[in-house]
């Protein structure tokens, strides 16, 4: 679970790291009283606001309230929005904390180019990141604090206080199974203080049991339907092709939708009914008619996933849906000759072979069949 | 011979009781594999298709001698589980939950690394040696799938390796020990780790890789073929060719990785090496032919 800035700022205030002074207002709420001059934040997930235009700066207040009626009014549909007080920045850095799952340890990562986007800074300069790694069942000593600070180039108090943000990075990313805590930038201020000026926290999803919840919000989609589907816990990514997918397994699908693409088809869903959903066709198959498919292809190859189950629910989606449109079948793996007899019985031939169910939903979706 | 499980590996079942531990015992003792014991906190006495059950790893090792592990319990005690596993000096560790918390699995490779144990998983359909033995949840049965033969092969996904492997019997050939090492971004083993085992196994000719876009696990694979670890031939097929860029893989996972995880990145890395990677699973089985007969 990706937070949002001000979530993520929640937790670096609890943890003891300094943020900017300001307030956060919700979707129809005004302000009443802020620190100027400001930055008005548009909480949504989208990388890049700055150059997107959703990061705005104003010095008094009926500048602000435009800037804030703009951006609720524009493309971005932004929701809560973050008023901070503008820093004095004398220096920008990064620093994150993320997983290396090869060494299985915290990987530190710093950079004296704060603000910068890390990826292209890993591209482009690579020697500028500076690493430090905490395996497993060790703690971040105060070596590694002095390794990465004096790396940075920091001295005196912002030393000191670098130091205590990163030691307090790490707890919060132990303390609250985070695959990524990202400062960028952390600000050094003219006065010496180390504020995070900016906050990325993401939780393992895995561990959501024994972590504080936070609600799916639809900010987290790219559409209407993932953001459904997702509530349904049913694995749901939207395209504009023609051909919608129902598979099983996240291997097994993301080679059917290398397949299509080969052949020289075009992928409206990608939907992955295996694992803990194999007995939720009718509800896959709502989702997948959702984008107006030409085709419905269903290839499945499984093991717990049982054949004939699956068949079963297809049979019962398209006795419940009565899809207009062409279904491909190749459903494989545990009781499979039961699953053809199903499927006969709904007048589906039910394939052997994946590529040729594949080659057959692309001839139906061009109309060739 | 065979590279993870044998004919007399003493074979444990943890959580044999539940739902899925009890519907895969029976197939598991099914193919073959000498299951010694089960343990479930709080069962003992019970039997499971035969099986006697214990309260702890620690007595069902003293009683029975087992000298493996396979887990069915939920991804949030599987942690809990290895590591009784492994304190009760058990080194070879098989774990079929899916959804274990990353930072779990991180503890769980180390303890594995630094204790000269091999742990499995998690998020996989587990390991077998088709004919013999199987410590997971394979159809066996499917003989189009998982038959005796000399192909090594290693996987990321269950759904896929049904779909690749019955290519591979399909050309002609069978499997030697098929190891699923797992979905997760943190695999307790990881692919390159179990080349020197196949690499030493006479009943593997050739190894098929299964592999995914994400990670660096296909590039370690590289990696040791360039550096002569493993020497035999050896195939690839790489699932998401065409998947779009941002739509699955993280933010952290770039940076790490130095720009290494596209699967365009992993198949140069991997004919670079030597190795031949399939642009699709049904040509599998020819570019083995080929590489095998030269």
């Amino acid at each position: 679970m990706k937070l949002f800035e001000y979530q993520a700022k929640e937790i670096f205030k609890s943890s003891g790291i300094a943020i900017p002074r300001g307030i956060l207002i919700a979707e129809n709420e005004e302000f009443s009283d802020i620190n100027l001059p400001c930055v008005i934040k548009s909480q949504v997930m989208q990388g890049g606001r700055g150059k997107a235009g959703l990061i705005q700066f104003a010095d008094n207040a009926s500048e602000a309230r435009e800037k804030i009626a703009a951006l609720r009014s524009g493309p971005a549909k932004v929701k809560k929005i973050l008023i901070e007080e503008k820093l004095n920045i004398k220096q920008e850095i990064y620093l994150a904390v993320t997983i290396d799952p090869v060494d299985c340890s915290a990987l530190i990562m710093a950079s004296s180019e704060g603000g910068m986007d890390i990826e292209e800074l890993a591209k482009t300069m690579p020697e500028k990141i500076i690493r430090e790694k905490v395996a497993a069942f060790r703690d971040l000593e105060p070596y590694q604090l002095r390794n990465v600070m004096f790396a940075l180039g920091l001295k005196g108090e912002a030393f000191k206080q670098g130091c205590k943000v990163l030691m307090q990075m790490f707890t919060a990313f132990r303390k609250h199974d985070a695959e990524l805590v990202e400062i960028n930038p952390l600000v050094i201020t003219d006065d010496e203080k180390v504020i995070a000026a900016d906050g990325k926290f993401i939780i393992d999803d895995n561990a959501a049991f024994r972590q504080q919840s936070y609600p799916l919000s639809q900010d987290q989609f790219d559409s209407d339907i993932e953001f459904e589907a997702a509530q349904q816990g049913i694995p749901y990514l939207q395209f504009d092709g023609d051909i919608g997918l129902m598979c099983a397994g996240a291997g097994l699908t993301n080679a059917i939708y290398d397949l299509v693409n080969y052949f020289g088809g075009t992928v409206a869903n990608y939907l992955e009914f295996g694992g803990p959903n194999y007995r939720r066709a009718v509800e896959a198959m709502e989702f997948t008619l959702r984008n107006k498919p030409k085709v419905i292809l269903i290839v499945t190859f499984g093991t717990i996933a049982r054949a004939d189950v699956m068949a079963q629910g297809i049979a019962d989606a398209v006795k419940k849906l009565k899809p207009e449109i062409p279904i491909v079948t190749a459903i494989r793996g545990t009781g499979e000759e039961e699953a053809a007899k199903i499927l006969a019985e709904i007048g589906l031939d039910n394939l052997g072979d994946t590529e040729e169910a594949v080659k057959q939903a692309i001839a139906f979706a061009k109309g060739e069949k | 011979m065979s590279i993870f499980i044998e004919k007399d590996t003493k074979v444990l079942i943890q959580g044999i009781t539940g739902s899925e531990g009890s519907f895969w015992t029976e197939h598991i003792l099914g193919i073959g594999t000498n299951v010694v014991a089960g343990v479930t906190p709080g069962k003992e006495g019970q039997k499971v298709e035969g099986v006697n059950v214990y309260n702890t790893v620690r007595k069902a090792v003293a009683e029975t001698q087992a000298d493996a592990s396979v887990l069915f319990v939920p991804p949030r005690f599987a942690k809990d589980a290895v590591f009784e596993a492994l304190d009760a000096g058990i080194r070879k560790v098989v774990v079929i939950a899916e959804g274990i918390p990353v930072h779990d699995a991180m503890q769980m490779r180390r303890a594995a690394l630094t204790e000269g144990a091999m742990v499995v998983g998690g998020n996989t359909s587990g390991v077998i040696t088709p004919g013999v033995a199987m410590m997971g949840i394979f159809p066996y049965w499917i003989e189009r799938v998982y038959k005796q033969g000399n192909i090594g092969i290693m996987t990321r996904s269950g759904s896929l390796t049904n779909e690749v492997t019955a290519m591979v019997i399909k050309a002609g050939f069978g499997v030697s020990s098929l190891m699923g090492i797992g979905g997760d971004s943190v695999p307790c083993t990881r692919f390159a780790e179990f080349l020197p085992l196949y690499e030493n196994d006479p009943e593997t000719k050739a190894v098929v890789v299964i592999g995914e876009l994400g990670g660096t696990m296909e590039e370690e694979v590289a990696e040791a073929m360039e550096a002569g670890i493993f020497t035999k031939p050896l195939v690839s097929f790489i699932g998401g060719r065409t998947a779009p860029e941002g739509k699955k893989m993280g933010h952290a996972g770039a940076i790490v990785t130095g720009g290494k995880g596209t699967v365009a990145g992993k198949v140069k890395a991997l004919e670079k090496s030597g190795a031949l990677v399939a642009d699709r699973p049904s040509v599998t089985g020819k570019l083995l032919k080929e590489l095998i007969n030269g």
